[in-house]
């Protein structure tokens, strides 16, 4: 092997954090840096809730009103809740799979960065004075040049556009890794549910991503170079903005909401201690509700006019998403059946995902038919919809695969009894919040509008609503303590923490070491390791004997590429094109590096791996 | 599992480029980047489709497109197209040379049609299709130039591989980038087919 | 599936028939006759504008499909995802193009 001894720097301390490419740590940054923007959309939701609490509060003016719920929309969306389950696949997927790494561990180390300094770009926009203030739909002609002078909304396009690109390669790589990378035996129907809910994730990232690539392309020139897209005045068109982002738009909810689904089948599954119900209509209804979920855009876009026949067809196409969602909900409750269910706090947020879910859902399917849906359009109706499907379906679904797989990920246990005081605040504090705002809608409050007037039957329910939100924040910071608490327990945690685990990552130590599979397991059924146990093995049969292991070095390169393209973006939105251009060749540059000298990585000796290399 | 079976020496695999599993990631992740792309054109297209009657004040299709300037773009690049292909063949039977020539012929025809882009691009200026005249001129800037900045990129990349087999030679590292370059600007060539349809033909057309 | 690796992958003792040169100038030819139609059809400026435009889609989609299924390889087998990839593209375009032309103005 004296061949392969290319002698590689490892870093230690900051810098390995900064080059690394493992997808272990790559998760934890993620997790970190979501963590981080979802504290930011909650401080905001805070202060929207805050002013909203009495009629003609003055607590935040219209302008600040207006930038809040833009950045929180924005914040919560592309900062918070996509990153944090771009945590979980990168600190999840590739132990499911029985696999060392991610197909490509350096393009994950570039999606992190771009997503980074895309969120970055967008927060700095608080401290240049210059917010987002068009909504996180940036419709026009309200984003347009004429409406919205000033820089705000190009902290929007530049932003997105920047961690736009990161997420697409971060789809790209996790599909690749989940086709390529599986081990031996894994065939597709073999697949963990969290790894098939991944991959139709991440397909539905690659296909809708570019639609919002070009969206913001169109809009930055409007903004930027005077073109006429959206210019009525010259021919332009605002529907056609609509259109571009809600194609976008609406398989980007089922990209948020997808991975939630795979959580819970398996967290349900392991707490119950069953096989999960039915698992190949799982499969199944997973695909059709990704592909449907691009042919139901125009529900978003009743009221703009799109005649009896659009309407028609996108409210029936929208109504049929509801069979498959129905399928999977009957498939949890009948996992748990007849379980012995444990509550733990994992099992818990899992647990009041289905009937919270199923309220989202429903007030789906009313804002499906689309003469309703002239009443409720842009009320809180609205509101309290999509906060049900995206913070009681995402969020929990997030909190739930958090504390299910904090111990694989840092190999602490997170604390029960917080865990289960997280829960009961948040939950009680989400249903406080929201449940309220269905009615708000349907007398008539409307969204996005920063106070209102007394007497028309708010009152009351909005001061109802705001401390519902406080009790969320209250839920949010017990998790943090959760977290700081368990860090300061130094006890090491076993291999399967739960015991019931069922798949691949239970079947190596908390935390993996840095090359997860010392062999490559041989997979001999779905539920892989389960099956084993049930067997009497202790450990899953190798498919390979010890041997040298390859590892990809780590490179600084995407940091450097992501600062580029961060200096790009601001030197194009102030007209310094010196900036801008200098940006670009800062990561054409680290391309061309990246593409000359070769990455020959470097290998862990069977010797090395007995002294346990970890991550 | 890693570029250990076949490594940088001894005998090239038939088929280099899929020798490895880093290899066989690279072009199955390059297809899943061209899906995108396929969206990403898709789109450029449905705007230009639902903005190309918007012309306003400026010339219109009709008066703009020169036919002969056009069908001689799009031989270009379908000439460059076979080259690229004759270059994996090549690729395949480890004729570097003969690979190398090919190569550079793709990138000159490649040259050739950006060049024949811009002098159209500059008449069409110089006949007020500015890119703020109307959504039309908007959204045919963008398109085309979308495509154009494809090809360009393209030549570029091509031409950093040239180097690269020169310094490298060809071995199962570099083969895979030379067969994903050689996919790309096939594509650059399909999404072409369809610029000179909806764009050129259908504008004359009207 | 994991095989699927092997499939993909050449065995490097097995030699390969070579695909000669005829394959790639039959599909040149072929993409080269399908412009000229369709620019034949423009030039000529006769014939009814709807017959006009289906004639192009035609000839456009023949060539794409020429291009796809050899230059590109998308038949050769191991392209499963690759085409699946390509496909699924194909209908998000194909629902934006409806879009751009029935629901934008009105």
């Amino acid at each position: 092997m004296a061949a392969h001894a290319h002698t590689v720097k490892r870093y230690r301390g900051l810098m390995d954090w900064l080059t690394t490419v493992d997808h272990k740590k790559i998760g934890i940054l993620y997790l970190i840096a979501g963590g981080f923007f979802f504290l930011i959309g909650g401080l905001e939701a805070i202060l929207i809730r805050i002013q909203l609490i009495k009629p003609m509060n003055d607590f935040v003016g219209a302008d600040t009103f207006n930038q809040l719920i833009t950045m929180h929309g924005t914040t919560m969306i592309f900062l918070a809740a996509m990153p944090m389950l771009f945590a979980l696949m990168n600190a999840v997927i590739p132990l499911q799979i029985g696999a060392r790494d991610v197909a490509f561990p350096f393009l994950n180390s570039l999606g992190f960065w771009t997503f980074f300094a895309g969120g970055v770009l967008l927060n700095i926009s608080w401290f240049a004075g210059d917010i987002p203030d068009a909504g996180w739909t940036s419709y026009v002609p309200l984003a347009g040049p004429m409406y919205a002078g000033g820089h705000g909304v190009d902290y929007y396009l530049m932003g997105l556009q920047i961690a736009g690109i990161g997420t697409l390669i971060g789809g790209i790589n996790f599909m690749a890794t989940i086709i390529n990378m599986r081990a031996p035996g894994m065939s597709f129907m073999r697949m963990p549910m969290f790894t098939w809910a991944i991959f139709i994730t991440s397909a539905l990232i690659v296909f809708a991503f570019p639609v919002l690539t070009v969206g913001l392309v169109a809009l930055t020139f409007d903004r930027l170079f005077q073109a006429n897209f959206f210019e009525t005045g010259n021919g332009g068109n605002a529907v056609l903005w609509e259109h571009i982002f809600w194609v976008f738009g609406h398989p980007e909810v089922y990209i948020l909401i997808l991975p939630a689904f795979g959580v819970i089948s398996e967290v349900v599954s392991t707490f119950s201690r069953k096989r999960l119900f039915g698992y190949s209509s799982m499969v199944f209804a997973t695909v059709l509700i990704a592909f449907l979920g691009f042919m139901v855009w125009a529900h978003h876009m009743f009221t703009t006019g799109l005649g009896p026949v659009a309407n028609g067809l996108f409210s029936i196409a929208t109504m049929l998403i509801a069979v498959p969602t129905g399928v999977k909900i009957f498939n949890w409750l009948f996992t748990l059946w007849g379980g012995s269910i444990s509550f733990t706090s994992a099992s818990l947020f899992a647990i009041g995902f289905i009937p919270t879910f199923v309220m989202g859902g429903v007030t789906g399917v009313m804002l499906a038919v689309a003469p309703a849906d002239f009443q409720y359009h842009d009320t809180y109706f609205v509101v309290a919809h999509f906060h049900y499907v995206i913070v009681g379906g995402l969020i929990f679904g997030i909190f739930s695969g958090l504390h299910y797989w904090w111990p694989k990920m840092f190999g602490r246990v997170l604390n029960e009894k917080l865990g289960k005081a997280t829960f009961w605040t948040f939950f009680i504090g989400f249903h406080m919040t929201f449940f309220i705002q269905h009615f708000l809608g349907l007398i008539g409050m409307p969204r996005r509008v920063w106070t209102y007037l007394p007497g028309q039957d708010f009152d009351t329910m909005n001061a109802v609503s705001t401390v519902g939100a406080f009790l969320m924040g209250i839920g949010t910071i017990l998790f943090i303590v959760n977290v700081i608490v368990s860090a300061a327990n130094k006890k090491p945690v076993a291999d399967d923490p739960w015991e019931d685990g069922r798949s691949l990552e239970w079947s190596i130590p908390s935390p993996p070491p840095e090359y997860n599979f010392k062999q490559l397991p041989l997979v001999r059924s779905y539920d892989a390791w389960w099956n084993e146990k049930q067997k009497g093995n202790t450990e899953m049969p190798p498919a390979e004997p010890v041997g040298p292991i390859h590892m990809p070095s780590p490179s600084i390169l995407p940091l450097v590429m992501s600062i580029g393209l961060f200096a790009a973006a601001l030197g194009f939105m102030y007209d310094h094109l010196i900036v801008a251009i200098g940006g670009l060749v800062v990561t054409f540059g680290s391309m061309f590096l990246r593409s000359v000298f070769d990455d020959h990585g470097f290998h862990i000796e069977p010797e090395e791996q007995e002294k346990g290399v970890h991550a | 599992m890693s570029a250990h079976d076949h490594h940088l020496d001894g005998h090239l695999p038939h088929e280099p480029e899929k020798a490895t599993l880093e290899g066989r990631n690279k072009i199955l992740g390059f297809w899943l980047f061209l899906g995108a792309e396929t969206v990403l054109f898709g789109t450029l297209f449905a705007a230009f489709i639902a903005l190309r009657h918007q012309v306003l004040d400026g010339p219109t299709a009709d008066h703009l497109f020169e036919l002969p300037m056009v069908f001689a773009a799009t031989m270009i690049l379908l000439v460059s197209s076979l080259a690229s292909v004759f270059a994996v063949q090549a690729l395949h039977q480890h004729k570097v040379k003969a690979m190398i020539v090919w190569l550079i012929i793709t990138i000159l025809l490649g040259l050739s049609f950006l060049g024949l882009e811009i002098y159209e691009f500059n008449t069409y200026v110089s006949e007020g299709h500015k890119l703020t005249t109307s959504a039309f001129s908007s959204s045919f800037y963008t398109l085309v130039g979308f495509h154009g900045a494809h090809v360009a990129f393209g030549v570029l990349w091509i031409g950093l591989l040239i180097a690269q087999i020169f310094k490298k030679g060809l071995t199962v590292v570099t083969a895979p980038k030379i067969y994903v370059s050689a996919i790309y600007w096939h594509f650059i060539d399909v999404v072409w087919v369809f610029i000179f349809t909806v764009v050129y033909l259908m504008g004359k057309v009207g | 599936m994991a095989n699927d690796h092997s499939a993909a992958s050449s065995d490097p003792r097995r030699r390969h028939r070579h695909e000669g040169p005829q394959k790639h100038v039959v599909a040149f030819v072929l993409s080269l006759v399908l412009t000229i139609i369709a620019f034949a059809a423009v030039s000529a400026g006769e014939i009814n504008t709807t017959f006009t435009y289906i004639i192009l889609v035609g000839m456009a989609v023949l060539q794409v499909f020429v291009q796809l299924a050899f230059w590109m390889h998308l038949k050769d087998r191991g392209h499963l995802f690759a085409t699946m990839g390509i496909i699924f593209g194909i209908i998000v375009v194909f629902t934006m193009v409806i879009m751009a032309l029935y629901w934008v103005w009105w």
